[in-house]
This record gives C-alpha cells, structure tokens and sequence, in this order.
C-alpha cells in the first residue's frame, strides 16, 4: 500500500512488509487455534459433550480464518472484476452480518445487536462489500465487547441528509493515546494501517479497500468506554421501494 | 494435588479455556483475565505462582503489563512464561529482566508443554 493507502497495485499493507506476510500473520492466530482444539478433541477421556463442544469451536474458527482468505482474495480481484453498486438497504445489510457473525458471538457468549436504527433511505453500495466490511468491524470487535459482552450495530443519517454511517461500537477497553493516533494517521493514509494491538491491521486495510470501490469511506471514534468503527456511503437519489 | 496457582491472561476465550483446562487436569488452580487491564486485579487476588501471558493483548500490550508488574513490589517476582504467535520473534534474553522465564510458541507447541514451563519456571 503506498503512503495514502489507495493503491492496488503495490501489494504491501504495511510499508517494508510483503502483503503475504501479514496475511499470513492474520491466519496465525486461527490456525494455531484450530490446532489447540484438535489436540483437546482427540484426547480419550474428552467427554461426548466436550467433543461437541470443540467440534463446534472448531467450526466457527475455521470459518473466521476462511473469511480473512476470502476477503483477500476479493480484494484482489476487486480492479479486475466489476460489481455493481445500486441503491442497497443499509439495515438488512447490517441484520445480514449481524445474522453471519451470531454463532461466532454466541461460542464466546457475546452478543452482537442491532442498536436504535431510524428509518433510512438506501445507500449507494455494492450489497456484498458492504456486509464484508461490517463483518470485518464486528469480527474484530469481538473481544472488544467488555463486560457486558454486547457488541452494537449502529446507522444514522448525516444532518446534511446525503451520507449514512453504519458503526460497530464496542464498549471494550479503551486504546491508549499512542494507539488510538497510529489508527487514525493509518486510517488518514499517513501510516501503515495498524488496528488494534492484536491485529495486523489487514481487517481495516481490506475494509479501506472495499470501502473505496463504493466512493465510501472509512474511520473510527474514539470513546471513553470502547471505540466505534464506521463506513459512511452516499445516499441514493434514486426513488426505490426498498 | 495442588501444584500451585497459575493466572492466564489470554484474550482469546477458547485459547484460554483450553490452557485452563490443561492446567486444572495437571493440579493447578487456574483463574483467568481477558485483558490487561484487568489481570492485575486477577493477580493480585489469586498471588500466583506464574503468570502465563499472551504477548499480543486486546486493549494493550503484554510489554505494558510486565512493566506494571514489575513495579508492585509484591507482584515483580512472580515468574512469566510467554505464550506467543510471535515466538519467532522475541528473544528470551530480552525479556528476562522482566521475570519471563520461558516463552512457548502457540504456533507449535503441545498442551503438556504448557505443563512443563510452568513447572520449570517456579523451579
């Protein structure tokens, strides 16, 4: 990624390291996971109910790290393939990736909720990349959500009436100063893209990526209880039933 | 038997749950913390006699903590033991001076290994 992070095609996220590495650094965590829960799964005395258990845990994590490939992939093909952008009902999107990352929530008894949404007009965006970017907010969220363990989906409209903001608020930890300001120079396109401690960054770099495509963008608050992340898209004009 | 207690701060649950369970089979009396910022309320209740912690943290990193540790008087002799994706990366040398006694590689290491650091780190 160059130094404002809206080129294709230079293929590193974060300057000096290929995009491979990160990647590859993002799957890590997940596969060194799955590796643990094997190891728990194939143990003799594992009861019938543990076995379930890990086989479930196993599952959602090997679907968390098949999204990250997946997304990588589409960002990939994002400059060679064309998608439509048409006039999409941010609140179904949001259901949508609130629906996709349910049983993810529920393994960690955490819940990810719709929060107070006020009647919107459609947004222009691509249905697809909307949610992966939703999704990818939440995913990263999850262990954000403090000791409630609600993580919350959030839409308004802008006073001038022509943006909607779709926002992940997590109510976790807060970031310190240091890290809350290389996140948003990154989110500026002043830094690499660094998110949270934790993370490479890939996740908000792809968002970016996606985000772009659909002449929407990106960001983040910061809040004394957690942080919100957010991708504002323009309203359509068009009349539509939606 | 009780071989001891061991916190394990670890902001993955499922991780966590596994290394708990691993500990508790083994005799050690394990209590959790999800982040940083609440593991040393969690250390200070339960007085370890390890910590067992993940370099990379929700919220802050390991390195913040070791050096909080290190300035309660009470909780700076407590022997760490890393559990890191980034073994690769730290070198045990340059952590020691904050009580780390051994680094496991998440990405390559056995349930029973776990056991066996900590064993070797309250030696």
């Amino acid at each position: 990624m160059n130094a404002r992070g809206d080129s294709r095609e230079d293929s590193s996220l974060v300057r000096d390291v290929p995009a491979a590495t990160v990647a590859a650094h993002e799957l890590k965590a997940p596969l060194a996971l799955i590796r643990q829960l094997g190891y728990e799964l194939g143990r003799e005395d594992a009861t019938y109910a543990e076995r379930r258990e890990l086989t479930e845990q196993i599952i959602r994590v090997s679907e968390k790290a098949l999204r990250v490939t997946s997304n990588i992939t589409r960002a990939d093909t994002l400059s060679r393939t064309l998608f439509e952008l048409e006039p999409v009902n941010s609140i179904d999107v949001a259901r949508d990736a609130c629906r996709e990352l349910k049983p993810l929530y529920e393994l960690h008894s955490r819940r990810l909720t719709i929060g107070r949404m006020q009647k919107l007009p459609p947004v222009i965006a691509n249905r697809d990349l909307l949610r992966r970017i939703l999704v990818n907010f939440a995913d990263n969220a999850l262990h954000y959500s403090g000791a409630e363990g609600v993580v919350e989906l959030q839409a308004q409209l802008s006073r001038s009436q022509d943006v909607v903001r779709l926002a992940v608020r997590d109510y976790g930890p807060a970031m310190t100063k240091r890290q809350w300001s290389r996140l948003v120079e990154s989110l500026h396109g002043r830094q690499p893209v660094h998110a949270r401690p934790q993370s490479s960054g890939l996740g908000i770099y792809i968002s970016d990526q996606f985000a772009k495509n659909m002449n929407a963008s990106i960001g983040a608050i910061r809040h004394r209880d957690g942080a919100s992340f957010y991708v504002e898209l323009p309203v359509s004009r068009q009349l539509t039933l939606l | 038997m009780n071989q001891g207690r061991v916190v394990v701060v670890e902001d993955d649950e499922l991780l966590a749950g596994i290394f708990l369970r691993v500990l508790r089979r083994n005799g050690y009396e394990a209590y959790h913390a999800l982040h940083a910022a609440s593991a040393i309320d969690v250390i200070d209740d339960a007085q370890p006699a390890v910590i067992l912690l993940d370099v990379l943290l929700a919220g802050t990193t390991a390195l913040t903590l070791l050096h909080e540790l290190r300035s309660h008087a009470d909780l700076a002799e407590i022997p760490i033991v890393l559990a890191t994706n980034l073994a690769d990366q730290i070198s045990l040398d340059d952590v020691q001076s904050y009580g780390v006694k051994r680094i496991l590689d998440k990405t390559t290491m056995y349930p029973d290994d776990i056991i066996t650091a900590v064993r070797s780190a309250m030696l």
